[in-house]
């Protein structure tokens, strides 16, 4: 089930975003003692496109991660989802080949190329084994720089893509965040899904994709990483050929987001699925930006609270309860102030016990902060558990593409462990009090509204229903 | 155009298939369970898999769900690392775990830094020894349990539609009910009924551990040989003797719901995965499912837009099993109408075959799986330890290479013709009530009407 896969993927990505961060690790090194980015050379060409090549010899293949400040942030308003559809198309038919033969080509050797869209960004990925990657670069460039966005592929994609908002809403973890993110950031560009909505894709035509691309997509706003097994010399010098002649045509000025204002006061919104047997939700406001100084350290907390097994919020619902299957908070990171969640689900009739826990936890957390144990079980979890998230070539350079996107130094990586360490309870306390909403809470729920409608009433003054089947989030 | 044709002057250029295997040591324990070790030091990280032979396929009416269950109570304390102690410890030492119950297997998978390797032994130890059985504790995994039935069943109509297929292809076999249990099942268990399954499945003689990552072999021998041999082994569980009969005829079912979008399964008994047929069935997936080029894709995503996807797959299982297809009708799409495109797809294999380099394309891409497979320490273990169990060698991971290059173009057309008969299928259809046409709004537990197929996990 490739899509409902695609749905749980995005969920875990959005879950994970924070714990996975955007760390390296150095093979040699000694896990507890210190970390360094496996070297890499970064080159700027003179039309503005960076290039980031790291050799790795493991397994013989090559990966490509491809960055391009063209997210859904870019999206004009009303046509939501013109990112991603942009995007998806670029594999869809280019002046030199059908979407069909760019298919077959790519199923052909067993290569992998997709497009993903972000808020913030567009990200490319492909990998194909080493003996392959003359003809991965060919096709690579060739999406990239001459996309024909055919009406008929456009057609094509835009009824699946409205299909797929539907299908989603079949399934409430997939779409929940969705509503969420709508009823929490109001008129900022967060408050958009980046897939767009019913009607948002039933609003894009062609021009539009044409013009998005043209006013998005060049040289320097990209930056392609590539890690595995290459020679770096002959790999700079096919990308430099393949690239080299790519002109600007657009502003390559990246949009700036005014930083997200939190919510004030307490909001809940119900979405009313009505063969629901669990009510699923979403507790949280406005959190961090993936620059925020003290994201280790939230992090560090935020594992002790809802980012593993053991967690308050996993103990306390799950384990010691039996009311849910898994409870967690995360801290998704982006240019500006991202969504804090804390995130469950559980039988209708229990709806009310789980929030009300998951509330008296939050209110602990603010009361108790958290133990010398706490804190150094997580510091050992995070520093033991980290190097298979960069275990990949794909990991690597996605972790390359993201130093780069977001302004980072090779610290993020290299002093990453030394950061875990210094944190003292004392600072535990500051970034709990600072970044764990208590009286400031949006609700979001998903279930059958009338069985929990009249009970959640008394978590907000402020509330608003809606129905699944109702176009957009 | 000129371009295109260059494009495609390369086809029928063999790869040199799964040229590469990788190192393996074993060493058999006096208690009969198997280890297996790939050292592997790119990264300072260990993976440890431990494969027991018992899954829902070792159950019966009235304890379904049991082996599933079981794979939670496993991490609820044992005698020495009393209740949570395994989680607690794990992560305070750097490692995280999880586990995964399938129709054949139960998985327990942990993922530490090396100092953790000894305390990991050590608990694994305790646990398959002397697991606890604390009536509390089995009350609150058992509304865990169900709130995950809730989540992949109730909460997602693919599951709860992939019940029923199997439900229905299966009359005798177990195969027949959901690796996560029925509801009411889940909702009755007695704690006899657990004592004796763990009995039944967690002696070390049925199961087989494999390490792989940041280790030694000597040391994964030494600490084996003093945690793991001591503990006793016993009888394996019973053979499953039960076989199911040939289908005689076209199974339907029918799930009326609330939903969007309707969807539509269908499944063919196809043999067990150590069979030679296993090897030309998955080219034959891989032909008709793999990639936007594949015939499925092409026919029924891209030329008519009749599904948002569709999907095919081939489970790797101890008995013979069940070929799934899956799609989604677009809006508006009638659901026999995706059935028929399907169909005409299949009929076209078996009629008129695949091309060679249809058949090029799939070995290539089996093998470039073969490597996605080895890119990380956890692909190694969890790929090694299933091809032990599930093919009865590990080593048959480095042959399948030559398996698959031995698959012709008419090997393909019989597997097709064998089985993707009417007489071999059975139909599930979810069609769509909305909201105006719901009929009951009973908060009643939906028994029979739900369940999961696929494997549960403990997180």
């Amino acid at each position: 089930m490739p899509s409902l896969q695609k749905f749980m993927d995005r969920i875990l990505n959005q879950l994970f975003r924070l714990v996975c961060l955007l760390m390296a690790f150095s093979g040699i090194a000694q896990a507890q003692q210190s970390l360094k980015l496996p070297d890499y050379q970064k080159t700027k060409l003179p039309n503005g496109l960076t290039l980031i090549l790291m050799r790795q010899t493991e397994v013989p293949l090559v990966s490509f991660q491809i960055g391009i400040r063209a997210g859904a942030i870019n999206d004009p308003m009303g046509k939501e989802g013109l990112a991603s559809v942009t995007a998806e198309l670029l594999r869809k038919g280019t002046k030199s080949h059908t979407a069909d033969q760019l298919s077959a080509e790519l199923d052909f050797v067993g290569g992998r190329l997709n497009f993903d869209t972000e808020a913030d960004l567009m990200r490319g990925q492909a990998e194909f084994l080493k003996k392959d990657v003359s003809l991965g670069l060919d096709l690579l460039s060739e999406v990239l720089l001459t996309p024909t966005f055919l009406p008929a592929e456009l057609n094509k994609l835009l009824a699946q893509r409205i299909d797929g908002v539907k299908q989603a809403k079949d399934q409430a973890a997939a779409v929940i965040q969705n509503y969420f993110n709508a009823y929490l950031y109001g008129s900022h560009l967060y408050a958009r899904a980046e897939e767009g909505d019913e009607k948002s894709l039933a609003a894009i035509k062609r021009p539009d994709v044409v013009s998005f691309y043209e006013k998005n997509y060049g040289p320097e706003s990209t930056t392609i990483a590539v890690v595995g097994d290459f020679d770096p010399a002959s790999m700079l010098n096919a990308l430099k050929s393949k690239f080299g002649g790519w002109k600007q045509k657009g502003s390559s000025t990246a949009v700036k987001l005014a930083a997200p204002v939190a919510s004030q006061g307490k909001k809940l919104l119900l979405v009313d699925k009505p063969d629901s047997t669990q009510t699923y939700f979403l507790i949280g406001n406005v959190g961090i930006a993936r620059t925020n100084a003290d994201r280790v350290g939230i992090q560090v907390v935020n594992t002790v609270f809802g980012g593993r097994f053991t967690s308050i919020l996993n103990d306390a619902l799950r384990v010691n309860s039996g009311l849910t299957y898994g409870a967690r908070s995360s801290f998704t990171q982006r240019q500006v102030a991202g969504p804090f969640v804390i995130s469950t689900y559980t039988q209708n009739k229990t709806t009310v016990q789980a929030i009300d826990m998951a509330l008296d936890l939050l209110k602990q957390l603010h009361d108790k902060g958290l133990s010398e144990e706490q804190l150094k079980s997580a510091k050992a979890y995070i520093k033991g558990t980290f190097p298979p998230n960069i275990e990949t070539n794909d990991q690597l350079a996605r972790v390359l593409i993201d130093l780069d996107v977001y302004g980072l130094n090779d610290g993020e990586i290299n002093d990453y462990f030394a950061k875990i360490d210094a944190l003292t309870v004392a600072d535990v306390k500051r970034i709990i009090q600072q970044y764990y909403p208590l009286d400031n809470l949006v609700f979001t729920l998903i279930g059958k509204a009338d069985e929990i409608r009249d009970q959640v009433k008394k978590y907000a003054p402020q509330l608003a229903e809606k129905k699944i089947g109702q176009v957009g989030f | 155009m000129k371009k295109a044709i260059l494009f495609f002057s390369f086809v029928l250029v063999s790869i040199p298939l799964f040229a590469q295997t990788i190192d393996v040591k074993t060493h058999q324990l006096k208690n009969g369970m198997k280890v297996l070790v790939h050292e592997d030091h790119s990264i300072p990280s260990v993976a440890l898999y431990i494969f027991y032979r018992i899954g829902s396929r070792n159950e019966r009416p009235g304890i379904t769900g049991l082996s599933h269950y079981f794979e939670h109570m496993m991490f609820n304390g044992a005698k020495k690392f009393g209740p949570k102690q395994f989680d607690i410890q794990m992560e305070a030492a750097g490692g995280h775990n999880n586990a995964y119950t399938d129709y054949d297997v139960t998985v327990y998978q942990d993922w530490f830094t090396p100092s953790a390797l000894e305390l990991i032994f050590d608990m694994e130890a305790d646990r398959i020894q002397y697991l606890a059985f604390d009536p509390k504790i089995i009350e609150s995994e058992r509304g865990v349990v169900a709130s995950e039935r809730r989540s992949s069943v109730d909460a997602n109509n693919f599951g709860l539609l992939n019940e029923q297929l199997w439900a229905a292809a299966y009359t005798s076999h177990p195969y027949q009910w959901p690796v996560v249990g029925w509801m009411v099942d889940i909702e009755n268990w007695k704690m006899e009924d657990l004592k004796k399954h763990f009995e039944m499945g967690y002696s070390p003689s049925n199961a087989t551990m494999v390490v792989t990552g940041a280790v030694k072999f000597e040391e994964i021998v030494r600490l084996a040989q003093k945690y793991i041999e001591p503990i006793p082994s016993h009888d394996p569980p019973p053979p499953v003797t039960t076989q199911e009969p040939e289908q005689l005829g076209e199974r339907r079912v029918i799930v009326k719901k609330f939903a969007q979008l309707p969807i539509v399964m269908m499944g063919y008994h196809v043999p067990k995965a150590a069979d030679a047929d296993y090897y030309p069935l998955q080219v034959l997936n891989n032909i008709l499912f793999a990639g936007e080029s594949s015939r499925m894709y092409q026919r029924l995503v891209d030329k008519d837009q009749l599904a948002l996807f569709v999907n095919g797959n081939l489970p790797q299982a101890l008995d013979p099993t069940l070929f799934e297809i899956i799609s989604q009708p677009k809006e508006g799409i009638a659901p026999d109408k995706v059935e028929r495109a399907i169909y005409e797809e299949l009929d076209k294999v078996k009629s008129s075959s695949v091309t060679d380099k249809e058949l090029q394309k799939a070995k290539n891409a089996l093998t470039a799986a073969f490597y996605r497979q080895m890119k990380t320490i956890s692909g190694k273990a969890n790929t090694l330890g299933s091809y032990e169990v599930f093919f009865g060698d590990y080593r048959k991971l480095f042959s399948a290479a030559d398996e698959y290059a031995k698959v012709t173009v008419a090997d393909v057309k019989r597997v097709a013709a064998k089985y993707f008969t009417e007489k071999n299928r059975t139909v599930a259809t979810l069609i769509p009530e909305k909201e105006e046409a719901k009929a009951d709004s009973s908060t009643a537990t939906p028994a029979k009407s739900v369940g999961k197929k696929a494997s549960a996990r403990k997180k």
